[in-house]
């Protein structure tokens, strides 16, 4: 168990900037996952914790030791990659076993701790199995008892479930978490899965672009995104352009085309505003976290927008509509069936609105 | 009892009208009149007469030869009297191959593992342009070589007494099987190097800095990561790095012409010298044991190979 802290990290690939100084604690025994889309320098930050990739500014220190510039075999830490990365020519307990017989551990003690691993992973009965003739799931598995076995500081999971099926998958990532619980080991997990990082890690820390757009536990960045894309990427992507003003505990939205004035709480059961005074807002929302009321039967105490629906689809549970409002299409979750052409009214409660102040280039991103 | 009826009844109507209202049509078939392995065989000829012609008949003469006297009888004199003269030299020729090729297999795998766990770019791309040159020197260029290099006033002495090292009196001569060995290991090093850079640079990356994360050194790693996994290629690489350095005549005759030599520097003899052609086939022949033995194992390796695919 060991703490992580990252300092003002700056990573360039030729000349291109990766990482702009991102700062990052990892509490001993946390575990953080590092979401966010392909190319924000999330695969960048593990590998730099890791060793693997220099460092230009800033600092590396793991359970107190500064490791900025120790090669990768003098850091003690253990990753489990994407593409699994066992060795072809050697059984799965030799796969476990190669760490600690790297640390000159005798034998026998080798044999015990791979026994362990294997019955803590499931694998029992595998220990002479060539890796190759394993499945996935099971690869995975042991890649993560050979990472696991030399009780790494930190143990840094690079996207090690998008290779598999999704059942698999969802089970390997409970497993995960359960392991890394009981075992209290620090971890740091890269994805790009945003369920899979709500659902496995303490905190998570949202990167765009090499920088760190928010960090937080998983129900802070979901109920209070801090900007426009952290609010996009968890999934509040339908975005309606509002004029608002924001009093002390109301938010006054301007009627406009397609929706009448409203007057809104602000605060916890309310929507969430980061504007000061009055000006152009761009409210996000969830596409789950809406209604459909048939046009005209809308309450007063939520924002509505006027449309019609454009298409239907049924994935599951509810049905999910496509909502042609102006000349934006929403999709909307509601329960009950209806039809393509129906006049309808999105009703989008308080808390369910995430404004942020719509700024000429911040236009373009939301 | 039923149900196949309707069946029957629907599949049999079918076909009837068909083979009445075409007379012509059911010929079809026998118009065929060439059947497909014929043309098969005859596309295949052209390859396979070449390789009867210029490979297989050459080859089944030379090794027919070896078992027949000047008067055309079959005999095992001339086998008899290869090894009563030979044995020595076919014992020299397996052991420099044998040891050239052990040589290679080092200097290659340091030379490929330098490629792919090297740090130093420049040392890397330095290596990287420079290993491939002896590729294109023939062995015979090779051999002139390395006479004016390790002869006793040759330039490696010369460099030697020059900084020092020696002094002019220990200066010797390597033109003896241990030229031999140098030439093959100098020409044939690139070839393996080769193969085993190319086969090390499509490993998987992260199964090597899995190992280096765990905490495993360079060496380590290459010596337990790379070259288990490289294996099948290295194999290859040396079996026909063996079978090209039995086959050379050049360099022993150039650089170490004197008993005990190789083989075909004895070939070559029996020839030249004294038109020979049984005792030189029947020499030809334990080369080809040689190279069979090592071919076998390319073969089983081989095959296993492309059973594991």
């Amino acid at each position: 168990m060991a703490e992580l802290h990252v300092e003002n990290l700056t990573v360039a690939y030729g000349g291109s900037r990766v990482l702009n100084g991102v700062s990052l604690h990892v509490r001993p025994g946390e575990f953080v996952a590092l979401l966010g889309s392909s190319g924000c320098g999330k695969t960048t930050l593990l590998r730099a914790v890791s060793g693997f990739v220099p460092v230009d500014g800033g600092r590396i220190a793991i359970a107190g030791r500064d490791v900025t510039r120790a090669p990768p075999e003098r850091r003690d830490t253990a990753m489990v990659f994407q593409s699994y990365a066992l060795w072809p020519h050697m059984t799965t307990a030799q796969n476990i076993g190669y760490g600690l017989k790297l640390r000159r551990w005798p034998r026998q003690r080798i044999a015990e701790r791979v026994a362990e691993m294997l019955r803590l992973l499931k694998l029992d009965g595998l220990a002479d199995r060539n890796v190759t003739q394993l499945s996935g799931g099971q690869r995975q598995r042991v890649a993560l008892g050979r990472a696991l076995a030399i009780n790494p500081d930190i143990l840094l999971l690079d996207e090690p479930l998008s290779n598999l099926d999704a059942r698999i998958r969802l089970e390997l990532r409970h497993e995960i978490r359960a392991l890394q619980q009981r075992l209290g080991i620090t971890a740091v997990h890269v994805t790009h899965d945003r369920e899979e990082a709500m659902v496995m890690a303490d905190r998570i820390v949202i990167l765009n672009a090499g920088s760190i757009a928010q960090i937080g536990t998983p129900e802070e960045i979901y109920r209070r995104p801090a900007s426009a894309f952290v609010a996009s990427f968890l999934g509040a992507d339908n975005v309606v352009p509002l004029q608002a003003t924001r009093t002390e505990r109301t938010l006054e939205i301007a009627a406009g085309p397609d929706h009448g004035a409203v007057s809104l709480p602000l605060g916890n059961a309310g929507a969430q505003v980061e504007l000061i005074g009055s000006g152009p807002v761009a409210a996000h929302f969830r596409t789950e976290s809406v209604r459909l009321a048939t046009a005209g039967q809308a309450p007063a105490d939520a924002l509505v927008l006027r449309g019609h629906i454009t298409q239907t689809a049924y994935p599951g549970g509810r049905w999910r509509y496509g909502v042609a409002v102006g000349g934006t299409v929403f999709l909307v979750d509601d329960d009950e069936r209806r039809m393509v052409g129906d006049a309808v009214a999105i009703v989008i409660p308080p808390s369910a609105l995430h404004c942020f102040p719509l700024r000429r280039e911040a236009a373009g991103t939301a | 009892m039923s149900a196949p009826l309707p069946t029957e009844a629907a599949n049999r109507p079918a076909p009837l009208p068909r083979s009445r209202g075409g007379d012509g049509a059911p010929a079809l078939p026998a118009t065929r009149v060439v059947p497909d392995w014929v043309w098969g065989m005859l596309l295949v000829m052209p390859a396979l007469a070449m390789v009867a012609l210029f490979f297989l008949y050459p080859l089944g003469l030379s090794a027919v030869s070896a078992f027949q006297g000047r008067d055309g009888g079959w005999t095992l004199a001339n086998v008899v009297k290869a090894f009563e003269l030979y044995s020595l030299d076919m014992a020299f020729t397996l052991a420099i191959v044998l040891l050239s090729s052990a040589l290679v297999a080092v200097l290659s795998v340091a030379i490929g593992g330098y490629l792919t766990l090297g740090e130093n770019r420049l040392a890397v791309t330095l290596l990287r342009w420079l290993y491939r040159w002896p590729l294109f020197i023939p062995f015979i260029v090779a051999a002139q070589m390395m006479r004016s290099f390790l002869a006793k006033n040759g330039l490696m002495n010369n460099l030697l007494i020059g900084s020092g090292v020696i002094e002019p009196l220990q200066a010797a001569s390597l033109l003896d099987w241990r030229g031999v060995v140098v030439t093959f290991v100098w020409k044939q090093t690139p070839f393996v190097a080769l193969m085993v850079a190319g086969a090390m640079a499509s490993l998987d990356r992260s199964t090597i800095e899995a190992a280096r994360d765990l905490g495993a050194g360079r060496l380590r790693i290459l010596a337990e990561i790379v070259v288990p996994q490289i294996r099948p290629t290295l194999t290859v690489g040396l079996i026909l790095s063996f079978v090209t350095m039995l086959s050379v005549m050049s360099v022993p005759m150039m650089i170490n012409p004197n008993s005990p030599t190789m083989i075909t520097v004895d070939m070559a003899y029996r020839i030249n010298a004294h038109g020979d052609y049984g005792v030189a086939n029947a020499l030809g022949f334990v080369s080809y044991a040689m190279a069979g033995l090592v071919g076998w194992f390319y073969l089983r390796h081989g095959v296993r190979q492309g059973g594991a695919r």
